[in-house]
């Protein structure tokens, strides 16, 4: 009977142990898996310095990694603690399968109709329609704005069509193909998959879909526009893909597959492969949408991007449709408007715009001559100036991003919304100075034109007149051009400035010059004529001048360099899934926001993770699960009724009874001991400065003495491996907690420490707690105290700097044991803080008789 | 005269940033490809001083790669560029006859260094086999 009760008692000690043991297991892997997703992320930033070369494979193998060790630190975190922070895991799952839809830019296509109606469209069925029809359905449904009729065709549809025809197989042979070096065969390999994807027939279910949705349109002049997936997110695909304005709804089939078509031209596969999207991603959804009949139409850039600090909005505007605004084909008028509540238009350049493009009665467009009155009037009267600025505020703040606009305005005055879509605001690396505009280093040939792209350049002058001679612009040239030119974007890795002699600063052209930092001045008439082919040249853009000849003290600083890593498509990606990694908002682990439901990237993750990890540790309540019988004991001359239990190399020997301090291993057990023996600690007895702080100790030990085992300390637990403690002690009448891990790896290091009780009243306690914490601070731990408890915790220092505080942590514990009846006054309090500061540990200022001796 | 450096990677941003780094003020010529099938053809029509390499291609593994290359040239120092953990791979291939291999991802200053050292070696072969002649 006895036999049995023993075996059962001692039964439940072991599972106690193991229960503990399991706890420190847990703790252990998370630690080393926090160190882990601490060191990629660190070497994922590291990367961003420009200083390395990298690719697609590196970025794959460091998500993987950091993805693996964040899923472990949330899986042993649920194990360290019952599985208290569940809700982790969706929350860690979720920003994981962000990261990889960064890395592969691949997105599912969702399984939807082949058309969805324009009305049933909001900003997230931008993976089935793309950003451009889902924005438009955003405006129109959400926002209340006035958009077309129409609808869209969807990614599903263009994955139905290509596999159907057997495009998708086709086409990926071609692309692979596809070299970026070549312009000719790029341009040989794009006309063949046009062809292609132009005589592929649609499958009967595809082809008869759009015909029931171009229904109601038939008679009614549509515009086609391409809606890809992927486009206008993070790539500007400015002007890489096709528009058909002013067609039959009938021929809906073959106007589809013409836009599907324009995914492969050589400009489009360029970019396209420049910015590395592979043959499968990107999808193209197509949108259908009732053409405006526009007196006058252009952009709008809520916020300028050149003077991002201006506060302004840009909007540029033309007679007729507004591909002549977007192309750049004519010098649009161009209007600032203060983005104050006022809406005051600042500027307004009204351009003189001979021609306009306009619909045909039998289809598609054409342009006119407009009566020179006309040409010379302002597009917009300052009302419908000040209307178009307050919907670009109100688009900017619902898509919480400066837009780029397209806008028309009908015959009635009704202001229609076209597009809209994340504006590239880019802020120069390299210091523009602010130059006198009185200076000029020798005359310029040219003194007009408006900025597109800041900056400098020299080169010799390439003047381009076809879009087939792009092929033979030299690297380094100036190109001088006509009209904006989209399809200089083959070249624009390698020309140096470009000028246009028409345009304007939201044309496309513009748009993807600034991607590639290419300084770019428009609108400089005369450009064409006063410079020759082969002449060499400086353009300064952000003085909007062209001097003969090199000169340097203009380019000092001021070109962008070639060697532009942070550029490549891959850089970005890396940047872009480090956004989602890296930044911490969870910083304060006191502050209520301090929740697993908080966690917005992978670090705050392991922040949350490794703190509440502490806490478990912290809380283990050692010495209610322990009992001293399993445990090995402490012999030492300190006041320390001590049992240790070692989870693994804390201890030299296994299974004494009694253990001496050479025994122990464990490293912040060892530091620990090692400021218990401080030569200036005094363990004999405590400091009693007046008569009416020993009466209220007396007391409380007498109310204490039942629950110690001796007078000078109840029983202490150490539970110890070789880099960690915890240690439950009662030292006179105070209740510590110290909760330690020491390694090489600084991360991981940490020291949790609590203070609670004593002997004095409750106004000493309190005045020892404001003490033990002002120490505990002047430590550099990060402390809270609340009534007669002190908590603090420091976390990543390095070994030495964790070991030496734990020293401290031990010798404070003995200091604090002396204070109980000393703390009469807050002045004293002051006093002790400042001994300690001065390594007075044995406070000789409350001693008098004792210093002397 | 500049010396000739051939860079074959079939992902075109390692290839355009190699030609940049490569070319940036260190008077060499750089020729890239995408294509590791027109490398014979360009060695044949042109001399070379170092090949500089991706190790896993598509269409040609850089294995195969070191093959054809030294059919045609077999003093070529040719430098492999390798993934982040194919490093067993890479020991192979300089086994094989490559002269070194660098790994993904690197600095830009490694990349210089090693070619710097591959042309010193190439022009000690040289000189060498003068040597020898004589």
């Amino acid at each position: 009977m006895v036999f049995r009760f023993l075996r059962r008692f001692l039964k439940e000690e072991v599972d106690e142990q193991t229960r503990l043991r399991l706890k420190f297991d847990h703790f252990r892997h998370l630690l080393e898996n926090n160190t882990l997703a601490l060191e990629t992320m660190a070497d994922m930033e590291e990367k961003l310095s420009g200083d390395y070369l990298f690719d697609r494979a590196y970025l794959q193998t460091q998500v993987e990694r950091l993805g693996g060790s964040i899923s472990h630190i949330v899986t042993e975190l649920n194990l360290l603690t019952e599985n208290r922070y569940p809700e982790l895991r969706a929350i860690s799952q979720q920003l994981q399968e962000e990261i990889l839809r960064e890395l592969t830019a691949n997105p599912d296509i969702p399984a939807t109709a082949y058309v969805l109606p324009l009305s049933a469209l909001t900003a997230e069925t931008a993976l089935s329609v793309g950003a451009k029809m889902a924005n438009l359905g955003e405006m129109g449904n959400r926002l209340h704005l006035q958009v077309p009729e129409g609808f869209a065709i969807t990614a599903a549809a263009y994955q139905r069509f290509l596999k159907a025809s057997g495009l998708d197989e086709e086409l990926a042979k071609h692309l692979a193909q596809a070299p970026i070096d070549d312009l000719e065969s790029l341009e040989a390999i794009s006309r063949e998959i046009q062809t292609l994807v132009r005589t592929a027939p649609l499958p009967p279910d595809l082809e008869e879909a759009l015909l029931a949705a171009g229904k109601p349109f038939l008679g009614r002049p549509l515009a086609v526009r391409s809606s890809a997936v992927g486009e206008d997110t993070d790539f500007s695909f400015a002007g890489q893909f096709a528009t058909l304005l002013n067609v039959d709804a009938a021929q809906l089939p073959a106007h589809y597959r013409e836009i599907v078509a324009s995914k492969f031209t050589s400009r489009a596969i360029f970019y396209w492969k420049y910015q590395q999207f592979s043959a499968s991603e990107l999808p193209m959804a197509v949108g259908c949408l009732a053409m405006v009949p526009a007196r006058a139409s252009g952009v709008m850039f809520s916020l300028d991007p050149h003077e991002t600090g201006s506060h302004t909005i840009l909007i540029s505007a033309v007679w007729g449709l507004g591909k002549y605004a977007v192309d750049g084909a004519i010098t649009p008028d161009l209007y600032r408007v203060s983005r104050a509540p006022d809406l005051e238009v600042t500027e307004q350049r009204v351009a003189a715009k001979p021609v306009a493009l306009v619909c045909r009665p039998e289809g598609g467009t054409a342009e006119v001559a407009l009566d020179p009155e006309q040409a010379r009037s302002p597009c917009l009267n300052p009302e419908q100036i000040q209307d178009l600025a307050a919907i670009g505020l109100k688009l900017e703040k619902h898509f919480g991003h400066p837009q780029d606009i397209e806008w028309a305005l009908d015959d009635s005055g009704r202001i229609f919304l076209l597009q809209s879509r994340p504006l590239r605001v880019t802020v120069p690396s390299f210091a523009a100075e602010e130059r006198e505009s009185t200076w000029e280093p020798v005359p310029p040939l040219l003194r007009y034109g408006v900025r597109a792209v800041g900056g400098a350049a020299a080169g010799r002058v390439f003047q381009f007149h076809r879009d087939e001679d792009v092929a033979s612009i030299p690297p380094g040239a100036v190109v001088v051009v006509r009209q904006p030119a989209a399809k200089l974007v083959l070249v624009m890795d390698r020309i140096a400035a470009i000028l246009t002699e028409v345009g304007s600063p939201t044309d496309h052209m513009s748009i993807l010059a600034r991607e590639f930092r290419v300084p770019t001045l428009v609108d400089v008439g005369g450009a064409t004529k006063v410079l020759h082919p082969g002449q060499i040249v400086t353009v300064d853009a952000d003085a909007a001048r062209v001097y003969p000849g090199v000169i340097p003290e203009l380019l000092q600083g001021r070109t962008p360099s070639d060697l532009d890593i942070q550029r490549v498509p891959v850089f970005q990606k890396l940047r872009r899934i480090l956004k989602k990694a890296t930044p911490l908002s969870l910083l304060d682990p006191e502050s209520p926001e301090f929740q697993a439901g908080r966690c917005r990237t992978l670090h705050d993750i392991t922040r949350f993770a490794h703190e509440k990890a502490m806490d478990a540790m912290f809380a283990l309540d050692v010495d209610q699960a322990l009992e001293p019988r399993s445990c090995s004991r402490l012999q030492t001359d300190l006041p320390l009724n001590l049992f240790i239990l070692d989870l693994g190399g804390g201890l030299r020997v296994k299974g004494q009874t009694w253990v001496k301090e050479e025994d122990i291993l464990s490293r912040p057990f060892r530091a620990l001991l090692r400021g218990f023996h401080h030569p200036r600690v005094t363990w004999a007895g405590q400091v009693a400065p007046d008569l009416k702080g020993f009466i209220s100790v007396f007391a409380n030990t007498m109310y204490d003495m039942g629950k110690s085992e001796k007078g000078l300390g109840g029983k202490s637990f150490a539970v110890i491996t070789e880099n960690y403690l915890n240690f439950n002690s009662r030292l006179g009448y105070h209740f510590a907690i110290l909760d330690a891990y020491i390694s090489e790896e600084k991360n991981d290091n940490y020291i949790s420490y609590q203070f609670k009780g004593g002997a004095a009243g409750v106004e000493r306690r309190e005045r020892r707690a404001r003490l033990l914490g002002d120490i505990l601070d002047y430590l550099g731990f990060k402390v809270q105290v609340t009534g007669d408890m002190v908590q603090g915790r420091m976390v990543k220092y390095s070994l030495l700097e964790t070991e030496q505080t734990l020293e401290l942590a031990g010798l404070l514990s003995a200091f604090a044991r002396q204070l109980d009846l000393a703390l009469s006054s807050d002045a004293v309090v002051d006093r002790c803080f400042q001994a300690f500061k001065e390594e007075d540990y044995n406070l000789s200022f409350l001693r008098p008789q004792e210093s002397v001796t | 005269m500049a010396e000739q450096i051939l860079v074959v990677d079939d992902e075109p941003n390692m290839l355009r940033l190699l030609r940049t780094i490569l070319m940036d003020k260190t008077g060499y010529e750089v020729m890239t490809t995408n294509n590791p099938l027109e490398v014979s053809k360009l060695l044949q029509e042109k001399s070379f001083d170092v090949v500089v390499t991706d190790l896993k291609m598509p269409l040609v593994d850089g294995m195969d790669l070191i093959d054809i290359i030294k059919k045609v040239d077999d003093k070529l120092p040719i430098i492999i560029i390798t993934a982040y953990g194919t490093l067993e791979t890479a020991e192979e291939a300089v086994q094989k006859g490559a002269y070194d291999f660098i790994t993904k991802p690197f600095r830009k200053e490694t990349i210089l260094i090693t070619i710097r050292r591959a042309l010193e070696w190439q022009r000690m072969q040289k000189e060498l086999a003068e040597l020898k002649k004589q």
